[in-house]
């Protein structure tokens, strides 16, 4: 039994579900647990194979609302814990992430999106967005990585470890049926070895010596009896998110300097993005590119910059302006137009990106 | 495609229903007019479905009924290899051969011994094929450094190795046979157009 899944850096070929399982085993996490949902059932599978041989745990519950409440336990024992949902599960994973969301838990879930409402479908579909970034009650306050290729899942799952259990968000990697499924190459590594420190867990309860006594009492909550006493936490919270958000958001743009036209999009449909984008420079036409990474916390302040530079933003989604809200909350007031080009549930093309972005220029 | 260039009936029979996400139906007519007979749904015939309307076709699980060269296709490793019990025939077919096809970029059986583990799994194999490629990225000394491994696990498993596959230009390098003598048989790809 070898104590390292990766013992040096290679190029190999995946679906983005392996991909995930390999991220998390490198990653450090401890137990996953889960309920099987299309398209991220293999994602347990290959846990479930790769767990016994590196001393890792599984527990497959009776629905999501047991997987996410366990992940919520698995973390207040101390242990990297994580789970994996999609569509209706994530509806239902939505209570105990915000039972993580009023306690700070550095829970991490990988959502692989599929098309709703409700069962629908599950390949193609970036329809879990307004879900996964706003889905709590309350003032939930979560940090949302859409990843768009293989690398991506691969480098965020670790990240997502990293980050919850450094700033204590519930952290979500978003991906999709696409990238669940589809093959494709990328280089596997121990992140250790890149130099990257995996932050160690620690338990919230069952810590040695008297509470009161030798240590602060461990006292999380979900609930509060007086209003007051709830507005006084959260303000606290939303002083330390706006403090992480700035460390944590990222985004990747090109072109965008003297852009008339700047393509936003994320996850998968930001591939066909950035190509429509490099063909139509080839042509010589004034478009920029620009992806928000996470979604939550969003980029702010370079959006602000863009959509006061440009004339006109065309968002690109496969969703109705599910991600179109996230950035026209942060734009209000701009001077740039903004242009939907919605596709729910269906494949977004180079081509069609291209063609509406020649209509609008 | 090689079988049917010879003028030989062939029947290409989707049976990757286990999760599929690349399937036969966007390339059916594709195929059809290359004269292979293809069992597969067509994307019109499965709306009305439920999930992902992986549900067999009647003229799949009768395929071995067929006259000619019947090809099953069938993804999924473990859980998929149990999709055979759906087919008519299975348990009596004398010339029935159930190959695995391997790519050893695949993490998951990257060597002999993880080949040899996963394989034993599949149930009752009559050989390997090495697949090993890294999609655009291919190389000959990929596919090479693959015909290697897969040899070694076919010995342990007591199985030939039927070929090498290669994408056609990586194959037109590599020649007839890889370096442990196996035959190579070029690819003409077209997986990028068969996505779900």
């Amino acid at each position: 039994m070898s104590e390292k899944l990766i013992t040096e850096e290679k190029r190999v070929f995946m679906t983005g579900n392996e991909v995930v399982a390999w991220a998390a085993v490198a990653a450090g996490a401890e137990i996953m647990y889960g309920y099987p949902i299309t398209p991220q059932n293999e994602i347990m599978h290959y846990w479930t194979r790769l767990a016994p041989k590196y001393n890792r745990k599984f527990l497959q519950t009776e629905d999501e609302l047991s997987a996410g409440f366990t992940t919520v336990g698995g973390v207040m024992a101390g242990r990297k814990a994580f789970t994996a949902t999609a569509g209706p599960g994530n509806t239902l994973m939505q209570e105990p992430m915000s039972m993580a969301e009023a306690m700070r838990l550095p829970t991490v879930a990988i959502i692989q999106q599929r098309g709703g409402p409700s069962t629908a479908t599950v390949i193609y579909s970036q329809q879990e967005v307004t879900m996964t970034t706003f889905g709590g009650n309350g003032e939930g306050l979560r940090i949302v990585y859409s990843t768009a290729n293989h690398q991506e899942l691969f480098d965020y799952t670790i990240k997502a470890f990293n980050v919850a259990w450094k700033y204590r968000f519930p952290t979500f990697v978003l991906g999709d049926g696409y990238q669940a499924k589809m093959r494709e190459s990328l280089t596997v590594y121990d992140p250790e070895q890149r130099g990257i420190e995996l932050v160690k867990p620690e338990p919230y309860v069952g810590k040695p010596g008297t509470p009161g006594v030798d240590r602060e009492p461990g006292h999380y909550r979900n609930t509060y009896n007086v209003e007051e006493e709830l507005y006084e936490v959260l303000q606290d919270y939303f002083k330390d998110y706006a403090k992480m958000a700035k460390e944590v958001a990222e985004y990747q743009a090109f072109d965008t300097e003297d852009a008339d036209v700047i393509v936003l999009s994320h996850g998968v449909v930001s591939r066909g993005a950035k190509e429509a984008v490099e063909q139509l420079r080839k042509e010589g036409k004034k478009v920029g590119y620009f992806r928000p990474i996470t979604l939550r916390p969003l980029p702010e302040d370079q959006l602000k910059e863009l959509a006061n530079k440009a004339k006109k933003l065309l968002i690109v989604e496969s969703a109705q302006g599910q991600f179109a809200k996230l950035i026209k909350d942060v734009i209000y007031g701009s001077s740039a137009e903004v242009v939907p080009f919605f596709k729910p549930g269906v494949g977004i093309t180079t081509e069609e990106i291209a063609a509406k972005a020649n209509e609008i220029l | 495609m090689e079988l049917a260039r010879q003028n030989r009936r062939v029947n290409l029979v989707d049976l990757d229903i286990v999760e599929p996400c690349y399937t036969l139906r966007p390339i059916k007519k594709q195929l059809s007019e290359q004269n292979i007979h293809v069992i597969a749904w067509e994307t019109k015939e499965t709306i009305g479905l439920g999930e992902a309307g992986n549900v067999i076709k009647p003229a799949a699980r009768w395929a071995l009924y067929n006259e000619g060269d019947v090809i099953l296709d069938i993804g999924y490793g473990v859980e998929g290899s149990k999709t055979l019990n759906l087919i008519e025939g299975v348990d009596s077919e004398p010339n029935l051969r159930i190959y695995a096809v391997v790519n050893i970029s695949r993490p998951m059986t990257s060597t002999v011994e993880e080949i040899v583990e996963y394989v034993k799994t599949l149930g009752t194999i009559h050989g390997l094929i090495n697949n090993t490629h890294l999609g655009d990225e291919t190389t000959p000394e990929i596919v090479q450094k693959g015909a290697k491994v897969v040899t070694e696990a076919a010995k342990v498993l007591q199985v030939p190795v039927i070929a090498t596959t290669a994408e056609r230009s990586v194959a037109n390098i590599m020649g007839i046979h890889d370096c442990m003598g196996n035959m190579v048989r070029p690819l003409d790809r077209l997986m990028p157009y068969t996505l779900w």
